[in-house]
C-alpha cells in the first residue's frame, strides 16, 4: 500500500481513537479546571494571611519588648537564686558544724554531770561530818570559832547543797540542749525509725528557745502545746525535725516582723503565740498543726510558698528553700501532705499530715 | 540488561494495552522479560490489561498500580494513559510479592509480601520497588513494616497508588490480580546498578505551630486548637489538600520533611488525616511552592541521581512524583518530565507516575523514608 492511499477502515479506527482521547481529555479538563481554581484560591488566601501576619508582626514588636522585659526579670531572679544558693550552702555547712560541736560537747558535759553526783555525796558527807563535830564540841577553840566566822561556815553549810543542785540543773540543761541538737540534726539517724513525734517537736522548740524567750524589746512568744494521744510514727526523724524547725522558724520570723511595729506594752496585751496541735486523723495517719497569730500572708505568697527559692525575706536572710524542703520531706519522703492556710491580717497555719506506717 | 517501555493514551483498555505491548515487542525483539512495573490511570479495565501482559510475557514478575498521571520516554507526561516498563536480564534476579489486607494487619501484610518475593533470591537483595495503597493505612506505617521485613539495609523506592485526586479507591496490581488495601513489591538481586535523587521545592511559610494532639496519621490539635483551624487560618473555608502540606521540623535543626493532608477526619472536632504519621510535639508550618520551584527540584532530583550513579551510564530511569506537584503545575506538568530528561546526556527508556506519597532514602544507601511533595528519580543499569 502506497503512503498516499489511506485505508478507510484504518482511518475510521484512527478517528475513533482520536475521538476517545479527546472525550477523555474533555472530561478531565473540567475536573482539572475546578481543582486548579481551588488550588489558586487557596494560594491566594494563604498569601493574604501571610501578608496580614507580616502586618501583625509590627504589633509583635511590642510583644518582643514585653518578652525582653520578662527575660530581664528572669535574669534578675536567677542572680538572686544564685546568691540564695550560696547562702543555702553556708547554712548546710553550719548545720554540720553544729552537729559536730554538739557531739564534742557531749563527752565533757557527761563527765562533769556524772562526777557531780560524787561531788554531791562527798560534800554532803563533809557537811554531815562538820555537823557531827559541832554537836560533840559545842564550844570550839577561839581559833576555830574565828575561822568559822571568817568563812561564814553557817552560810556555806546551807548554800553548798544549793550550789551543787543548781550546777546539776545547769549540766542537765546542757545535756538536754546537746541531746536536742543531736536529736535535731540526727546525722547518725538517716534511716527509717518509729519515734515519738512530740519528742521531735520538743527538741526543735528547745533549740529555738533563745528566739522564743523574753527580750528587752519584746516579751516572750507563748508556745501552746495541745498534744493529742499519738502512736509512734514511722519516719525519718532527722528530716521530719528539720521540717518542724523550718515551719516553726518561719512562724517566729512572722511574729517578730509584726512585733517590730508594736510596743512592748502592746505585745504584752496581745501576746505573740504559736500553737501546736497534734491529733490522730484516723488509725492510719496523724495531723500536726503549727499556727501563729501573726499577720497572715497574701494569696500571691501562699501560692508560691512551697516554690524553691521563693522568699519574701531580704537576700542573706532567707534561702527560700526552707518551706520547699519541708514540703518535699513531708510529701515525697513520708507520703504525707503539707498545706498552708492563711488569713491575711490574722493567722497562718501549716498543717502536716503523715501516715503512721509508711 | 535490557529495558523496554510502552505507553498509550488511548482510553480504551484493549487498544491501549495492544499499543503498549506492540511497542515493547519491537524493542525486545523476542527477549523474554523477567520483571515489570505497570502504571495505569484509574478508569481502565485493569484486570483485562493484566491478563494481556501475562499472556504476552508468561515469565514476567509484574506489579503495578493506579495513578494520578503517567509519564514515559514514549509519550512524556499523560493523563488517563497506560505505561509499562519491563526488565530483561539473565543475571539479575527479579521477583514479585503481594501483601493483602493492610488496614487489618499492616505488619502481616508487609511480611507476607516480602516472604513471597524473597524466596527465590540466592544473593543479597539490592533494592525493592513498592507501590502500596495510599488511602486505607498510613504510608509511613506500611514503610516501617516493609523495612522491618526486609532489613533496614535494603533501600526501598516507589510511590503510593492514586486515583486522580478523588480520594475514593486506589488499586494495586500483582500478576493478574487487582487489589485494594494491598502492598505489591518487586525485589532485585544480582549485578544491577542503581542510584537515586530526591527533591521537593516546597517552602515553609506563615507562623509555626506545635502539634499538641495526634495519633498515628491523624492530627487532632495544633497549639491546643483544632488542626483544621490551623489550616483555615491560611486556606480560608476550603478544605486542607495535599498541595499545601505541613513541614515537620527536626527537633534541633532547620531541616524539615513534609506531611500532606488527605482529608478532614472529623469536621466537628476539626481533625485531619495525613498521608503519613505526624508525631505529637512536632513543630509544623504550612508550606507553599511555585511552578519554578517545583521544576527546579525535578531537575535537581535527576542531577543528584546521575551524580551518584555507580557505573558508566544508566540504562533506564523510573520517576515517582507527587500528585500535588501535578496539581499545582497544571498545564505545565509536562515540563517536569522534560526538566528531568534535560539532565540526561542521552535519551533513556524511562517510565513513572504521579503518586499519593513517595518512598526513597534521603541519601544513597541510607534509611528509607516516606515523603510527600517530592520527585524521586531512580536510575538503573547493568554492571
Amino acid at each position: 500500500m502506497s503512503s498516499d492511499v489511506i485505508d478507510p477502515q484504518v482511518e475510521v479506527q484512527q478517528l475513533e481513537r482520536e475521538n476517545r482521547i479527546l472525550k477523555k481529555k474533555l472530561e478531565r479538563s473540567n475536573a482539572n479546571c475546578l481543582n486548579l481554581e481551588e488550588t489558586a484560591q487557596k494560594k491566594e488566601s494563604l498569601l493574604r494571611q501571610v501578608i496580614h501576619e507580616l502586618g501583625e508582626s509590627k504589633e509583635s514588636e511590642a510583644l518582643l519588648e514585653k518578652q525582653s522585659c520578662e527575660l530581664e526579670q528572669a535574669l534578675k531572679d536567677l542572680k538572686r537564686t544564685q546568691t540564695q544558693l550560696v547562702q543555702a550552702e553556708k547554712m548546710s555547712s553550719l548545720g554540720q558544724l553544729v552537729a559536730g560541736i554538739a557531739h564534742e560537747i557531749n563527752n565533757p558535759v557527761n563527765f562533769i554531770h556524772g562526777n557531780l553526783n560524787h561531788v554531791q555525796d562527798y560534800a554532803q558527807n563533809l557537811l554531815d561530818f562538820v555537823q557531827l563535830y559541832q554537836s560533840h564540841y559545842p564550844n570550839p577553840t577561839p581559833e576555830i570559832q574565828i575561822e568559822a566566822e571568817e568563812i561564814d561556815l553557817e552560810f556555806i553549810q546551807t548554800d553548798l547543797p544549793k550550789i551543787l543542785d543548781s550546777m546539776k540543773m545547769g549540766t542537765d540543761r546542757i545535756r538536754q540542749i546537746v541531746l536536742s541538737l543531736r536529736n535535731f540534726s540526727r546525722m547518725d539517724e538517716a534511716e527509717f525509725k518509729t519515734v515519738d513525734i512530740h519528742e521531735g517537736i520538743d527538741s526543735t522548740l528547745l533549740i529555738l528557745q533563745h528566739r522564743l524567750k523574753d527580750k528587752p524589746e519584746s516579751p516572750s512568744i507563748q508556745v501552746i502545746r495541745n498534744y493529742g494521744d499519738l502512736p509512734l510514727v514511722a519516719c525519718y526523724p532527722g528530716q521530719l525535725n528539720q521540717a518542724f524547725m523550718n515551719i516553726l522558724a518561719n512562724a517566729i520570723d512572722a511574729l517578730e516582723e509584726v512585733n517590730t511595729k508594736r510596743t512592748y506594752e502592746e505585745i504584752r496585751e496581745n501576746p505573740s503565740q504559736i500553737t501546736i496541735e497534734t491529733s490522730l486523723v484516723d488509725s492510719t495517719s496523724v495531723k500536726i498543726s503549727i499556727s501563729d497569730n501573726g499577720i497572715g500572708m497574701p494569696e500571691s505568697v501562699q501560692q508560691r510558698i512551697f516554690d524553691p527559692f521563693f522568699t519574701t525575706k531580704a537576700v542573706g536572710k532567707g534561702t527560700g528553700m526552707g518551706m520547699s524542703i519541708s514540703h518535699q520531706i513531708i510529701t515525697e519522703k513520708h507520703g504525707g501532705r503539707l498545706d498552708c492556710f492563711s488569713t491575711p491580717g490574722k493567722r497562718t497555719e501549716f498543717m502536716i499530715q503523715i501516715p503512721v506506717h509508711h | 540488561m535490557l529495558f523496554a517501555v510502552g505507553h498509550s493514551n488511548d482510553p480504551d483498555s484493549q487498544t491501549a494495552i495492544s499499543e503498549v505491548l506492540a511497542q515493547i515487542h519491537t524493542t525486545l525483539a523476542g527477549t523474554s522479560p523477567k520483571g515489570g512495573v505497570l502504571f495505569a490511570a484509574i478508569d481502565f479495565d485493569h484486570a483485562l490489561i493484566l491478563h494481556r501482559v501475562i499472556k504476552a510475557f508468561p515469565d514476567i514478575n509484574l506489579i503495578g498500580g493506579t495513578t494520578d498521571g503517567e509519564m514515559s520516554s514514549v509519550l512524556g507526561f499523560e493523563q488517563d494513559s497506560l505505561t509499562l516498563m519491563v526488565f530483561c536480564s539473565d543475571e539479575v534476579t527479579i521477583t514479585a510479592g503481594m501483601g493483602r489486607g493492610l488496614s487489618k494487619d499492616v505488619t502481616a501484610a508487609s511480611h507476607s509480601a516480602v516472604q513471597q518475593a524473597k524466596a527465590n533470591h540466592k544473593e543479597d537483595i539490592q533494592f525493592c520497588i513498592s507501590l502500596p495503597e495510599s488511602l486505607t493505612t498510613s504510608g509511613a506505617l506500611i514503610l516501617d513494616s516493609l523495612k522491618q521485613a526486609l532489613g533496614a539495609r535494603v533501600p526501598i523506592f516507589g510511590g503510593l497508588t492514586a486515583d486522580q485526586w478523588r480520594s475514593e479507591q486506589t488499586y494495586q496490581f500483582f500478576q493478574t490480580e487487582v487489589c485494594s488495601d494491598a502492598v505489591p513489591i518487586l525485589l532485585f538481586s544480582g549485578p544491577i546498578l542503581f542510584s537515586h535523587g530526591i527533591a521537593s521545592g516546597w517552602q515553609p511559610i506563615g507562623k509555626p505551630g506545635r502539634v499538641t494532639k495526634a495519633e498515628s496519621n491523624v492530627v487532632y490539635e495544633i497549639d491546643d486548637q483544632p488542626a483544621l483551624a490551623f489550616y483555615q487560618r491560611y486556606l480560608g473555608d476550603l478544605p486542607p489538600s495535599s498541595e499545601y502540606p505541613l513541614a515537620l521540623f527536626d527537633a534541633d535543626s532547620n531541616r524539615y520533611y513534609m506531611r500532606a493532608p488527605i482529608e478532614i477526619h472529623d469536621a466537628t472536632i476539626g481533625s485531619i488525616i495525613f498521608f503519613g504519621d505526624v508525631p505529637v510535639q512536632s513543630m509544623v508550618q504550612i508550606t507553599e511552592t511555585t511552578h519554578d520551584n517545583i521544576l527546579a527540584a525535578s531537575r535537581q532530583s535527576t542531577q543528584q541521581a546521575l551524580e551518584n550513579y555507580p557505573g558508566q551510564a544508566p540504562a533506564a530511569a523510573l520517576f515517582f512524583s507527587c500528585a500535588s506537584r501535578r496539581q499545582i503545575l497544571g498545564s505545565r506538568t509536562g515540563e517536569e518530565y522534560e526538566q528531568a530528561q534535560h539532565c540526561l546526556t542521552q535519551p533513556l527508556p524511562s517510565c513513572g507516575f504521579y503518586t499519593n506519597g513517595e518512598i526513597a532514602p534521603l541519601q544513597q544507601h541510607g534509611t528509607t523514608y516516606f515523603h510527600n511533595e517530592t520527585f524521586i528519580t531512580l536510575l538503573l543499569g547493568a554492571e
